[in-house]
């Protein structure tokens, strides 16, 4: 079966720099796989392994996906084909433009049994692009699996919801987004390191595709910046064991917490 | 026709919630506010009773068939109607009618919206970014919005039994595809409700074996509070189920304490925490982040503070 897992390259939040003025600073950020997605390409590599067929790793952005570093970083995982598309105006994509544009490469990257997506990107998180892309294609299309299992031309997946675990049968094609207790993504070997390089890596560019509509963003950003930090009081109890629990019980007892 | 805010959510209590929250957006521009619902008359009443002028019946879900299934009845409905904007529970299956209906509405869903401030050119509201360590404020601009709200955003209205408004009966649209229902197991009820604890005690990794986990249920017992946890020991180490956990994806509690033993402070954690009262923090490395967030801040191996705490404690009462 052929796989395609959609991944994000997103800002390492912990290189963000908060500004004076409260507005913060991604200019100088790493860029890093989405951590979620990497369970996406996770249980996208079992399911190959399991049953055959080829793993093609899609990512749509700016040109940092062409970084080499980045791309060797998504291949060292296991897909045996990386796809990307690049273009300037993809910089802040909503999700609906990534959903299309993603929806446009899956076209032409030819037959495809199952489209796999993380839980949510580590950035904006907001869970949709799965879900859009499946729409948008007509397949069969869930969030929150937990478990994937494919038998004669079939998935039965597992789906983890608040209250009830679901066990669905789902023809293929299909998409679906994973949970992010699905698996734990084993770390790139050696050997995957060293092939990585010789993977074929197809780029195209916004024109290469068809993509519908007027490209424009459903949703506009108005600001962007740091939350405001409560003001806390920040005392230190120090001494021993016994003396800081005694302090700590002082204090508590005079906010009137005990 | 009058202009129209639709509420949807297959959780009742969230429901309540998110017709008190419709209900006052509606109240800046005259519009209405609608419920689309999935469920019996009993549900529909409830509806009403929560506030819904008006309700959109999809007809009741029968056991084996999938909320999904009525995604595409939605999607009609929504297309024919065209109300300004759509508010949906945030639970998974919601974020799925979500991201569907957008797509088909070709438009993008705002998920986990916060702070809604309507203005003359429509609603603002704030997303989390990167985890809770960055805020968005966003506006969709499309014909119809589409957001999802989470719960205790809004509290709901007290229920007024004796609410009436008009049912519009809608015709089930028969999906494109159906998944089967092979198996439905229920999780076993949620132990807590971490959003009403006045108390809390919540641990982190720094906690190295489950059986440790006693301490932390000592304390909290002596307290009179409930126990929470980081992410990583709920999803990952299962070490505790998922409703005890605290961040951006897990609860958002506001207690009058909130005392944590081996929890670093990352942002993804400490946005649930911040309406806490009093915030203190036990961690053995001076430089942890959750320090400047916290009350007191107490340096020092969790082993040793929390065992002389809990010995104090008791010896008090
Ligand atoms: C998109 C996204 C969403 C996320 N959502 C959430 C969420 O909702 N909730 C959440 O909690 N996390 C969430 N996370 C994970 C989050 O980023 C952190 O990884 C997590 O909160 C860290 O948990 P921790 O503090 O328990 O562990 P660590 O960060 O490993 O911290 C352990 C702490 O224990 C201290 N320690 C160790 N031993 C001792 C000792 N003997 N005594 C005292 N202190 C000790 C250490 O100094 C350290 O500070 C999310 C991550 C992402 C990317
Ligand atoms: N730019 C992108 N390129 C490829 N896949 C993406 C992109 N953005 C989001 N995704 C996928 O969609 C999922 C959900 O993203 P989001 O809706 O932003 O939370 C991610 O976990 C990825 O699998």
């Amino acid at each position: 079966m052929n796989i395609i897992v959609c991944y994000k390259l997103i800002p390492d939040s912990e290189d963000m720099v908060i500004k004076p003025d409260g507005s913060i600073s991604l200019d100088q950020a790493e860029q890093v796989i989405s951590e979620y997605d990497l369970l996406a390409v996770e249980a996208g590599l079992q399911l190959v392994e399991k049953n055959g067929g080829k793993l093609m790793a899609l990512s749509v952005g700016t040109d940092k996906l062409l970084n080499s570093k980045s791309k060797k970083d998504i291949l060292s995982r296991g897909p045996d084909e990386l796809y990307l598309v690049t273009d300037a105006s993809l910089a802040n994509a909503d999700t609906s433009q990534t959903a299309k544009t993603l929806v446009a490469a899956i076209k032409k990257m030819g037959d495809c049994d199952l489209v796999l997506f993380g839980e949510g990107s580590g950035d904006l998180y907001f869970q949709q692009v799965g879900l859009q892309v499946g729409e948008l294609l007509g397949l069969p299309t869930f969030n929150a699996i937990s478990k994937i299992d494919v038998a004669d031309g079939k998935l039965t997946v597992e789906r983890s919801l608040e209250d009830e675990i679901d066990v669905y049968s789902i023809s293929l094609p299909a998409a679906l987004a994973v949970t992010t207790d699905i698996n734990v993504p084993r770390l790139p070997s050696m050997k995957e390191i060293l092939k990585a390089s010789k993977k074929p890596v197809v780029e195209w560019s916004l024109q290469d595709l068809t993509i519908t509509g007027d490209g424009k963003p459903r949703v506009d950003v108005l600001a962007v910046r740091a939350p405001k930090s409560a003001d806390r009081k920040r005392i230190k109890i120090e001494g021993s064991p016994e003396d800081v629990a005694q302090t700590l019980i002082g204090y508590l007892s005079k906010e009137g917490v005990l | 026709m009058a202009k129209e805010i639709w509420v949807f959510s297959e959780k009742p209590a969230l429901l309540a919630e998110l017709i008190a929250n419709a209900l006052q957006l509606a109240k800046a521009d005259g519009a209405s506010v609608a419920a689309v619902v999935v469920g019996n008359q009993q549900v529909i009443d409830q509806a009403f009773a929560q506030g819904a002028q008006k309700v959109y019946a999809l007809g009741e879900k029968a056991a084996d068939v999938l909320l999904d299934d009525f995604i595409p009845t939605i999607i009609s409905l929504t297309k024919s109607k065209t109300p300004a904007l759509i508010i949906i529970g945030a639970t998974r299956q919601g974020k799925a009618v979500a991201g569907r209906l957008s797509a088909a509405l070709d438009a993008s869903t705002i998920t986990d919206a916060k702070y809604f401030n309507q203005d003359s050119g429509g609603i603002e509201v704030t997303h989390l970014i990167f985890g809770g360590g960055a805020i968005r404020i966003e506006k969709a601009n499309t014909a119809t919005v589409v957001m999802t709200q989470g719960s205790s955003i809004v509290d709901a209205l007290p229920p007024n039994a004796s609410a009436k408004g008009e049912v519009e009966s809608v015709p089930f649209v028969q999906p494109a595809w159906k998944a089967t229902l092979v198996e439905r197991k229920q999780k076993p009820p949620a132990s807590v409700n971490l959003a009403v604890a006045k108390k809390i005690v919540c641990v982190g990794r720094g906690i190295a074996k489950k059986e440790d986990l006693s301490m932390a249920f000592d304390l909290a017992g002596i307290l009179e509070g409930e126990v929470a946890a980081t992410r990583p020991l709920t999803e990952g180490l299962d070490w505790l189920p998922r409703e005890r956990y605290i961040g951006v994806s897990g609860a958002t509690v506001k207690p009058d304490l909130y005392l944590s033993m081996g929890v670093s402070g990352q942002a993804q954690h400490t946005v649930g925490i911040t309406d806490s009262r009093v915030i203190v923090a036990i961690d053995k490395d001076k430089e942890a982040p959750i320090f400047p967030q916290a009350d007191y801040c107490i340096v020092g191996d969790l082993y040793q503070v929390v065992p002389a705490l809990i010995t104090a404690l008791k010896a008090r009462k």
